[in-house]
């Protein structure tokens, strides 16, 4: 039954031209923190790490939250809409599944825009002119970053589930996304769910350790994720759907 | 357009859109009360323009989310509702597209006031050194009103154009990202976008010694060039918008 709820899924987005927003997004860090790369290239002495923190920064903090919670809006805004709530609810099929469908599509974009974003930094590295290997650790970085942008995936479409406006969760998206940048500073990046993608993807030290082991880091976002998964399909048994 | 306006406000009456902007402002107090955390006399002197110079660069960041969330809620309901045909058989369309505009604009207004407030209140509280400067805080306000109304109108008219909502919040989303980059380019270029709008409007500038690792805040001449190009991109971004949503069949 997964598999079908999944097909659904993907036939929902088969026209959609949310892709372009995923594929367009990361080429702007990419230009403008390469730029910036170039012009401070003085001060920023440390090659490709001092290249990464220029793509990743601003990116991890403020930017790539909201964008998740905008394809998780997107992921349920079709049942929000002309009473769908209704027909989903009634259809034979478990609410794990409707709820895991969603969050594998979401999880799926994420995991494509890190390869891409891995392809725009080694791209840019080189036409930078950088002449050192490329450092060993990219393939960690985009794995773990991909793996704290899910746990943002599972607690945004807990939102969208439950808030029927397409634009608030993406609010909510921009203030956890500023609250991450908060828990990184005070050092309990690890703890916060909005921070595991900069914790993950090294944004701010990649030449050092992560702020925490890796074990914790995967500890933290599976619980997360499971916590998403746990509310979400509580709200769907339990709860009255409201269609409009 | 009183009516016009009053029935804007009925419809969204219950659904909260004051909150997001009440909950970033919030956010943005908590920023300020952290930043400003360890006061030493030097920073109590440069207070009120560390404010000013703080708070342009969290609006580069958040007042575009709040006018993209703003604007989508307010033309979303007529996309669920499929209102447009309705409305535009009592209505001129072209004022439905003002009245939105002008509910809109409250709640941007109500935000660029509850900053200053913030920080004339924070400043007075933390004890910054001398009265607050009225004259840049004004300016402030008007900067900041302006920048945030010409996002909103972009907003607003990609909210009406598309039903699907995730357009405009993407759109939003990129055009920030562009605006915070810009801040790190020289000025001339970081005055081809909207967003980077609250950067060129900055009325204070920042000087670090990379020696000393001290920060030195400076105010800056106000740059009315600036301000007169944000208002003209304005006034085109309302005929334009205002003439696509009046154009386009519903």
């Amino acid at each position: 039954m997964f598999f079908r709820t999944f097909r659904a899924e993907q036939m929902k987005m088969q026209h959609s031209p949310v892709w372009l927003a995923f594929f367009i997004f990361p080429i702007l860090p990419v230009v403008m923190g390469t730029f910036n790369y170039l012009q401070n290239v003085d001060i920023l002495q440390d090659a490709w790490y001092s290249l990464w923190t220029q793509h990743t920064l601003f990116t991890c903090y403020f930017f790539f939250p909201p964008l998740i919670g905008v394809y998780c809006s997107y992921l349920c805004r079709l049942e929000h809409l002309n009473h769908n709530w209704n027909a989903v609810m009634t259809a034979p099929v478990p609410v794990a599944d409707l709820y895991f469908s969603k969050l594998i599509s979401a999880s799926m974009m994420v995991l494509l825009t890190q390869v891409w974003n891995g392809i725009l930094f080694i791209i840019s590295g080189k036409l930078c002119g950088l002449n050192a290997p490329i450092p060993t650790e990219l393939a960690g970085w985009l794995l773990c970053g991909a793996l704290g942008g899910i746990v943002i995936c599972a607690l945004q479409l807990c939102l969208s589930l439950f808030i029927r406006s397409f634009a608030v969760p993406v609010g909510i998206a921009l203030i956890g996304g500023i609250g991450g940048l908060v828990a990184m500073a005070k050092g309990y990046g690890a703890w916060f769910p909005y921070s595991l993608l900069s914790v993950g993807m090294r944004a701010n030290q990649p030449s050092g350790a992560m702020q925490c082991g890796t074990e914790q880091f995967v500890l933290v976002s599976c619980f997360y994720v499971t916590a998403g998964v746990v509310f979400a399909v509580l709200w769907l048994k339990k709860r009255d759907v409201v269609a409009g | 357009m009183r009516q016009a306006l009053a029935v804007e406000f009925r419809k969204i009456r219950r659904r909260k859109v004051w909150l997001i902007v009440a909950a970033l402002i919030f956010v943005q107090l908590l920023w300020s009360l952290w930043a400003f955390r360890n006061m030493d006399a030097r920073k109590l002197a440069q207070g009120w323009m560390h404010c000013l110079y703080q708070f342009p660069l969290l609006n580069s960041i958040m007042m575009p989310v709040i006018a993209a969330v703003v604007a989508s809620r307010l033309c979303d309901i007529e996309h669920k509702g499929r209102a447009f045909k309705l409305l535009e058989t009592i209505m001129l369309a072209g004022r439905l597209f003002h009245a939105k505009f002008l509910c809109g604009a409250c709640y941007m207004l109500a935000a660029a006031f509850l900053q200053v407030e913030v920080m004339v209140v924070f400043g007075t509280v933390k004890g910054f050194q001398g009265s607050p400067p009225w004259d840049k805080l004004l300016c402030y306000l008007l900067f900041t009103t302006v920048v945030n109304l010409a996002i909103l109108l972009f907003q607003q008219t990609l909210s009406l154009l598309f039903q699907n909502q995730m357009v405009s919040l993407t759109a939003g989303l990129i055009g920030t990202l562009a605006g915070l980059y810009l801040m790190f380019f020289p000025r001339t270029v970081e005055r081809l976008l909207l967003w980077g709008y609250y950067g060129v409007l900055m009325l204070v500038g920042m000087d670090w010694d990379r020696e000393t690792r001290i920060t030195n805040y400076y105010y800056m001449p106000v740059n009315w060039a600036g301000f007169i190009v944000l208002l003209v991109m304005s006034c085109i971004l309302y005929v334009a918008g205002r003439a696509l949503f009046v154009r386009k069949e519903m």
